[in-house]
């Protein structure tokens, strides 16, 4: 196990330290029999662990201003167990979304996870899991609570638990496997997950469009949604004048042919010009590109019902100051890359139908945020769950 | 306080006629379609969610069980009362609230049946994926508690993958709101915790739930073959070939058989098995897919297939799949039905094994199952007035879940655990992982109310 002080400056320690969290120790587990090893000693000795992936979405959960062990847990990668006839694989929680796919596209015709959330090439398995990090192609294929089939992980007492399987449909017990969706490392360790594979697509296609005006883009996206039309995923972003959007799809090449035809019609008959290119990397730059602004770290998360998705991110953007805005059209799902002018207030006026969560802000901006659940969720239920899994703290606080 | 006590309280809450007390009335509210029987002490039909949660405030200071029921279809105890407690009865709860279409969300109290959202959907072009076969009597209440699949869950999903948001009165009778129309609520996935929860956690009073605009096109073919094991095998190399229909589903003979006398499908009484294969999305590129798949058939010995010519064949292909549990009435008067899933690649495994337990019980079994997600549905037909055979049904059941234990699967794919497989839970879980639901269970029912004895053994009764 590779064991560093606060002094030795591992990269996730550096990116946590930049948003005013400190650790006293770094441990870097390179097997589950390690992570148990140090969940039980700080069990035993009452110390409090955070674990950490990419550090693309710290501020889903809380942090501690002090944390007596940092766990990164980027030592445990690799997919361990690749069913490809019963298309599913076991992955370790420190693997990266794009090592995944990188390793599912090299076995037989092709195969790939459906999850794009920003910053693949460092956000992990378990940290997008904890996180609830998601991607604009969740408009097709959902998020991990819906491609996730099981989980495995260690408790606060420091004991492996493991919940689901490797079947599609499972209702043996509580749903564990979804409860820890989104539990940011305050109910226990995800140390692997058991995912839903898909084959690559014959054929994935990408049309990027701009429209000059709110109004036409919201009708357009309206259209596209009642549509029959299945794109994979949909961006939107404000432009110098206007706003940019870029489509996914994919399927059979005559299905692909035919949608991007159509896609540039509906477009160009609400004044929207563009073009489509094919290919699956043209696909991925593009979308990439897209939620990836100038390489800026997301710091809020903003969702509201679909509808309400082209006029939140029109308000955004004009309150953001210099910070970019991103919408996965057809979700409701808002991204804000940097935190700038009165955003984050903006954003929770924006979006009084639905929520508004930080995913990585510094320590000060998040003291001020206030309460991300309503009182009674947080007082009868989770509250009482915390108690109940991890009385004395080993985990970083529920929120 | 007395029974007669709780009795007016409640009558105060929902009116004199609203309350059931005397035996005679309770007593078909102690069972559901599984095979277990309990005591209900007094049965309540509310109205709204208010009377809701002043009834399980109540509930919760005199220190009352209760359980919430839909239309009872459950198949393992679910809804069924196991001390005397209270039933809340949800059938005149069953309004669409909303249908939304801008935001593709509808809305609508637990206890409408999910045929009657599904045909007020077909009128505006959007479907609400989850189909169970039971979906002419089931409630989306009771889909949702039980985590509800379906034919069509294959492509898109299960109940939890739906359901977006429910307004939730908590065992102490406070009323709250849990996700919504929009997506991704902070915090952990308690939307996700609830479906499947079997109303063990809090009683579900509204739901928002997704809906799908409905498919430029539908093709329904038939497949049908001299063994399930090509059946089988014909699944596989569909799924491996890169094509996810939306629905792959095989009857074997004994149940063929049944549903030929009963529904009249059209399915071939001499067949060992047929496939139903149905593929949805846009019409291009479809018939392709379609030859391909009937290429597939063809290698794999199906000695005939055909298509659906129009919907009213398609329909009344579909009557044979969703009338196979009611047809197999004309062959023994009672069934238990087993839920076991597995690995797709494992299910000529388990079939077989479920052949070897027919014989070793001495117990008829019909086979109706998912094949697609590899969800078995063994019905062991039996006469419950024969008290021998009915110990020889429950021995077999609990072996066929051990087997689909054993072969990597799990015991319950969509009907649940409810009393019927506690003993079972060992099979897939470990004390530590059971100890954790129980916190669960223990921080937000901590009276023990809500549904009790369900879902979670006790550790005496572990296996």
């Amino acid at each position: 196990m590779d064991k560093q002080t606060a002094n030795d400056g591992g990269a996730p320690l550096r990116s946590l330290e930049s948003l005013g969290v400190a650790a006293k120790r770094v441990e870097r587990p390179a097997n589950e029999s390690e992570a148990k090893q140090v969940l039980a000693g700080a069990f035993k000795e009452k110390l409090t662990v955070l674990p950490i992936g990419g550090a693309t979405t710290p501020s889903v959960g809380t942090m501690p201003e002090r944390v007596d062990i940092l766990l990164d847990m980027t030592g445990m990668a690799g997919v361990v167990d690749f069913d490809m006839s019963n298309l599913n694989m076991v992955v370790l929680a420190g693997t990266t979304i794009d090592g995944v796919n990188e390793y599912l596209g090299g076995q037989g015709k092709g195969f790939f996870l459906p999850l794009d959330p920003p910053f693949s090439g460092r956000a992990t398995m378990g940290g997008v899991y904890a996180a609830n990090g998601s991607g604009p192609c969740r408009l097709r294929y959902g998020t991990v609570r819906d491609q996730a089939m099981g989980v495995r992980g260690i408790d606060a007492r420091g004991e492996e638990v493991g919940f689901g399987g490797k079947t599609v449909k499972n209702v043996s017990g509580y749903d564990m496997t979804k409860f820890l969706v989104g539990s940011a490392g305050s109910l226990g360790l995800i140390t692997a997950a058991i995912m839903r594979v898909y084959p690559l697509p014959e054929a994935s296609s990408v049309c990027e469009v701009a429209f000059p005006r709110l109004e036409e883009l919201e009708k357009f996206l309206q259209t596209l949604r009642s549509s029959v039309l299945i794109p994979s995923g949909v961006t939107v972003e404000p432009a110098k004048s206007g706003f940019r959007v870029v489509a996914a799809f994919e399927g059979h090449p005559r299905a692909v042919e035919r949608e991007n035809k159509d896609f540039l019609a509906m477009a160009d008959s609400f004044g929207g010009r563009g073009e489509a290119k094919v290919g699956r990397e043209a696909m991925r730059q593009a979308l990439r590109a897209a939620i990836e602004p100038g390489g800026e770290a997301m710091a809020i998360k903003v969702t509201v019902p679909i509808s309400e998705g082209p006029r939140t991110l029109a308000g955004l953007a004009a309150v953001a100051g210099a910070a970019k805005t991103v919408l996965y059209a057809g979700t409701g799902v808002v991204l804000i890359y940097g935190v700038d002018g009165p955003i984050i207030d903006g954003a929770k006026r924006l979006a009084s139908n639905g929520f508004v969560a930080p995913v990585r802000l510094d320590r000060a901006l998040l003291a001020k945020w206030g309460p991300r659940v309503n009182g009674t969720i947080e007082r009868l239920v989770l509250r009482p769950i915390k108690e109940q899994l991890d009385a004395t703290g080993v985990f970083p606080p529920i929120i | 306080m007395e029974k007669e006590q709780v009795r007016d309280a409640l009558q105060r809450i929902v009116g004199k006629d609203n309350v059931l007390w005397k035996d005679v009335d309770v007593s078909v509210y102690s069972y559901d379609a599984g095979l277990v029987k309990g005591r209900a002490g007094l049965v309540v039909f509310v109205d709204n969610a208010d009377q809701v949660a002043q009834i399980v405030s109540l509930l919760y200071k005199e220190g009352i069980s209760y359980v919430a029921r839909g239309s009872g279809t459950n198949l393992t105890g679910g809804t069924v009362p196991m001390d005397g407690g209270v039933v809340i009865e949800f059938a005149r709860m069953n309004r669409i609230l909303e249908i939304d279409l801008e935001n593709e969300r509808v809305t609508v109290e637990p206890g409408i049946y999910n045929l009657s959202v599904q045909t007020a959907l077909a009128e505006k072009g959007y479907y609400y994926a989850p189909d169970p076969a039971s979906q002419k009597a089931s409630s989306m209440g009771g889909n949702l508690g039980e985590n509800a699949g379906g034919p069509h869950c294959l492509k898109y999903g299960v109940t939890s993958n739906h359901v977006l948001g429910a307004e939730v009165v908590l065992p102490n009778g406070e009323k709250t709101w849990i996700g919504g129309k929009a997506l991704d609520a902070p915090g952990p996935d308690l939307m996700g915790l609830l479906v499947g929860a079997e109303g063990t956690l809090g009683i579900v009073t509204k739901m928002v739930c997704r809906i799908m605009r409905l498919p430029e096109r539908v093709v329904t073919m038939l497949a049908i073959y001299n063994s399930v094991e090509d059946a089988g095998q014909t699944v596989s190399d569909i799924i491996a070939e890169g094509i996810i229909p939306a629905t792959l589903e095989i009857m074997d003979n004994a149940v063929i058989r049944a549903v030929e006398e009963s529904v009249h499908a059209g399915y071939p009484l001499e067949a060992e098995a047929v496939l139903l294969i149905e593929l949805d999305g846009l019409t291009d590129g479809m018939d392709e897919q379609a030859k391909r798949i009937t290429e597939i058939c063809e290698k794999d010995g199906a000695t005939s297939y055909r298509l659906a010519k129009d919907a009213n064949e398609r329909n009344v292909l579909w009557a044979g799949r969703r009338g196979a549990f009611g047809a197999v009435a004309r062959v023994r008067p009672a069934y238990l039905v087993c839920d076991g899933t597995v690995p797709r690649t494992q299910l000529p495994k388990a079939l077989s094994e479920v052949k070897r337990i027919s014989k070793k019980y001495n117990v008829p079994i019909g086979n109706v199952f998912h094949a697609g997600d590899g969800n078995l549905h063994p019905l062991i037909m039996f006469d419950d007035r024969d008290a021998d055979e009915l110990a020889r049904v429950h021995k077999a059941g609990s072996e066929i879940l051990k087997v689909c234990a054993d072969l990597g699967g799990t015991i319950s794919g969509e009907h649940g655990i409810g009393t019927e497989k506690l003993r079972e839970m060992s099979f897939v879980f470990r004390e530590g992982d059971i100890r954790m639901m129980r916190g669960v269970k223990q921080a937000i029912d901590p009276k023990a109310l809500c549904n009790p004895g369900k879902v979670l053994p006790k550790k005496e009764a572990r296996a």
